[in-house]
């Protein structure tokens, strides 16, 4: 590992990086716009420049050179001396935010970038508190480049971050910078709109208010917003996001660093797949079926419902005629809870993996990458846990039953009580399930929304969406990725993992961490989970 | 371990209530020394006039430009509502009483204006801050205290009630800077 020498410190820092990133990894603030980790190095900002000791070709004695070098695009080598605490590159600071600030409009009271601006920021820190600036400013047009974008042309700081991420990682190439100097601005090529699947991080990397999201604009300031760490439950990739939520309502999600797994990006369809969480059509009601009459019991009623109710099915038919259908929507802990809790009656009861919606097939980034290592995939499977429930299945052992397998059995019959969890945001019922559920005679139906498992259930338990739900998810790697809830379950339902832990009678209130021990006792996997590197916190 | 008390036994003084004499246990020449002040108020003419104020047929004179009563909504000078839904004011507020919710605007000189904006005057605490915060002057708090309401409901005043607010106090109380325009 190569020591640098940064203001008179050494820090050692990871090979082949810039000295920008291993000061930032240092804890180091350097101001930055251009400059991103995923992304090629440009170097246009000029904010990060450093000075640097060089040997004066006459004397041959190391010197501090007279000029500025972009510590973005100045590799680290061992016993490389730099400084950013000098007069020199101070005042480089000062008179680059000066630029940036020439045109830049002083909306940030309506500025949705406003709290988390880079131009904020460094405005505070590194710039001065008047402008010089006598002339009118220039106005550039607000222009619609695609439909989940909007560019703000007079806010853009032009840092080149979005053109890199449209050639780079999305591969489609549709922003480029038009004009020159002063007049330069980004901008689509005509009749070509910003349509790439990935649109959405050109809005995250943007350090200012410049590209915004048209979902998110004008909704909510960000200080409001408190984040949970999650993980997307849209396909099975488990990219790492932040839910961002207020006043019990999830606001937008935003991709979380994850090397390896989804890096610093995440499409669009996870991130704006969200809005099921809100759907009024929701499942909010606890609900027995008796005859023809609905009874809506209380919460603290169903272990004694469900567990009554199972054993005198295992009582009549026998404890082989039981079967759990787990979702692949489930989080592993409730899983693993609830199949522990149905093995606990009925011993001989059948495990089944549910089915996993797929759609198309995986699709890779950057598009037409030549035979590159892709850098981000969005995942046919679209589900974020069937490693996960495959896992506790195989870990459980037992009796097992592929999916087709229990509706072969239903069909004949020989299923007379099933747990069924679904938990999809669409209509995943088939119509092989629907004649089945004909045969079984209790059918206890887990799920967010109404479908034909919840009609046909004697007892319908209304599900939380990922984003009200804490435990973990195993991605399509096999990672075990744990999950935070991001807002409160809505009016009437509760989190599954509360309910699923008093049904499985454990002591005290559900904790994912307390399941997970307990489940790694069973099965050590789960005692490692990949939670991936903290962020620098200056770096964005 | 228990911690040692920072104070001695001996530091303690114990004080019995004294013993009410024979007049102080009957109350009445408290009370008839009580009724002496009171009756003494009644019949001085002067001394009436100057601390009485008879409300509501009299009103208190007030400090307009400084009297934090019922907020208003300030309009432009087009008759639009000044407001760019900044939620300033919603940050600043202590009471969490103002519940803005912000669009994009139909006018070209403007970014964003306020399609809803409620404030819950019973939770109000008409500290002033939203004023203070505003960096339009928008929001602003007039002379009126005549709140009055038959329900919660009808005390949560939207953004009409509130321009109706600046409507009826504009001449009591002109606004302060001009509108601000163009950024």
């Amino acid at each position: 590992m190569p020591k640098i020498i940064v203001d008179g410190k050494e820090i050692e820092c990871r090979d082949k990086i810039p000295v920008l990133q291993a000061v930032l990894e240092a804890g180091g603030d350097v101001p930055h716009y251009c400059y991103h980790p995923g992304l090629s190095i440009v170097a246009s900002c000029r904010l990060c420049l450093m000075e640097m000791k060089m040997p004066n070709p006459k004397t041959k004695a190391m010197e501090w050179t007279p000029r500025l070098f972009p510590s973005c695009q100045t590799p680290v080598k061992d016993g490389l001396e730099v400084r950013f605490e000098s007069d020199k590159v101070k005042d480089n600071q000062t008179h680059c935010m000066e630029y940036f600030l020439l045109n830049h409009p002083l909306d940030c009271p309506v500025c949705d970038q406003a709290g988390e601006c880079y131009l904020q920021d460094y405005s505070l820190k590194f710039g001065e508190s008047t402008s010089r600036m006598v002339e009118p400013k220039n106005k550039n047009p607000k222009k619609d480049i695609g439909s989940k974008t909007l560019l703000y042309a007079d806010r853009c700081v032009m840092c080149s971050r979005c053109v890199r991420f449209c050639n780079e990682v999305a591969g489609t190439g549709e922003l480029a910078i038009i004009n020159r100097g002063s007049r330069a601005e980004i901008d689509v090529f005509p009749g070509v709109p910003l349509e790439n699947k990935l649109q959405g991080n050109v809005v995250d990397i943007c350090p200012v208010g410049c590209l915004l999201d048209k979902d998110f604009l004008m909704q909510q300031r960000v200080w409001f917003l408190k984040s949970a760490d999650s993980v997307c439950a849209g396909c099975s990739a488990g990219c790492t996001i932040t839910v961002d939520a207020n006043e019990g309502k999830v606001w937008r999600l935003k991709p979380r660093y994850n090397p390896g797994v989804n890096d610093w990006w995440m499409c669009d369809e996870g991130r704006f797949g969200f809005k099921y969480v809100h759907d009024p059509r929701r499942l909010n009601r606890l609900t027995v079926r008796r005859g023809a009459e609905l009874d809506y019991p209380d919460w603290s009623a169903l272990p004694e419902i469900v567990t009554l109710r199972l054993e005198s099915v295992v009582k009549k038919d026998g404890a082989g005629s039981v079967a759990v259908v787990l979702s692949p929507f489930m989080a592993c802990e409730e899983a693993w809870m609830l199949a522990s809790m149905v093995r606990c009656i009925a011993p001989q009861a059948a495990l089944v993996c549910g089915p996993a919606p797929m759609v198309g097939e995986d699709e890779a980034f950057p598009k037409g990458g030549n035979g590159h290592p892709a850098k981000f995939m969005i995942r046919a499977e679209k589900c974020p846990n069937k490693r996960g429930i495959e896992m506790i299945i195989a870990g459980l052992g037992g009796p097992t039953l592929s999916f087709t397998d229990f509706l072969k059995q239903a069909g004949e019959k020989k299923i007379a009580a099933a747990w069924i969890v679904g938990g999809s945001p669409t209509e995943w019922v088939g119509d092989d399930l629907k004649k089945a559920l004909g045969h079984i005679a209790l059918v206890i139906a887990q799920d967010i929304f109404p479908s034909a498992v919840t009609d046909a259930a004697t007892v319908i338990v209304p599900s939380c969406s990922w984003a009200e739900r804490s435990g973990c998810f195993v991605n399509v790697d096999g990672k075990i990725q744990p999950f935070e809830a991001g807002i409160n379950p809505i009016e009437g339902c509760q989190r599954d993992g509360n309910y699923l832990y008093a049904v499985f009678g454990g002591e005290g209130l559900y904790s994912a961490e307390k399941v997970r021990a307990l489940m790694a006792k069973q099965m050590p996997a789960f005692g490692q989970l990949h939670v991936p590197p903290p962020v620098p916190e200056h770096a964005h | 371990m228990t911690a040692k008390p920072d104070w001695k036994q001996t530091d303690i003084i114990h004080v019995d209530q004294p013993e009410l004499s024979m007049t102080e246990r009957m109350y009445l020449p408290q009370i008839f020394g009580g009724m002496k002040t009171t009756l003494r108020h009644m019949f001085k003419k002067k001394l009436r006039d100057e601390t009485v104020v008879q409300y509501p047929e009299q009103k208190r004179q007030l400090r307009k430009e400084i009297y934090r009563g019922v907020h208003r909504l300030n309009r432009d000078d087009q008759g639009r509502v000044a407001c760019v839904a900044c939620f300033m004011c919603e940050t600043a507020c202590p009471a969490h009483c103002i519940h803005i919710e912000g669009a994009e605007s139909p006018w070209p000189d403007r970014e964003k204006y306020p399609i809803k904006f409620d404030i819950d005057e019973l939770r109000c605490i008409y500290c002033g801050m939203c004023e203070e915060a505003c960096p339009v002057d928008a929001i602003e708090l007039t002379p009126e205290y005549h709140l009055v309401g038959g329900s919660r409901e009808e005390m949560i005043f939207d953004k009409e009630k509130l321009l109706n607010i600046f409507d009826r106090t504009k001449d009591e109380k002109p606004r302060k800077n001009p509108n601000i325009t163009g950024y």
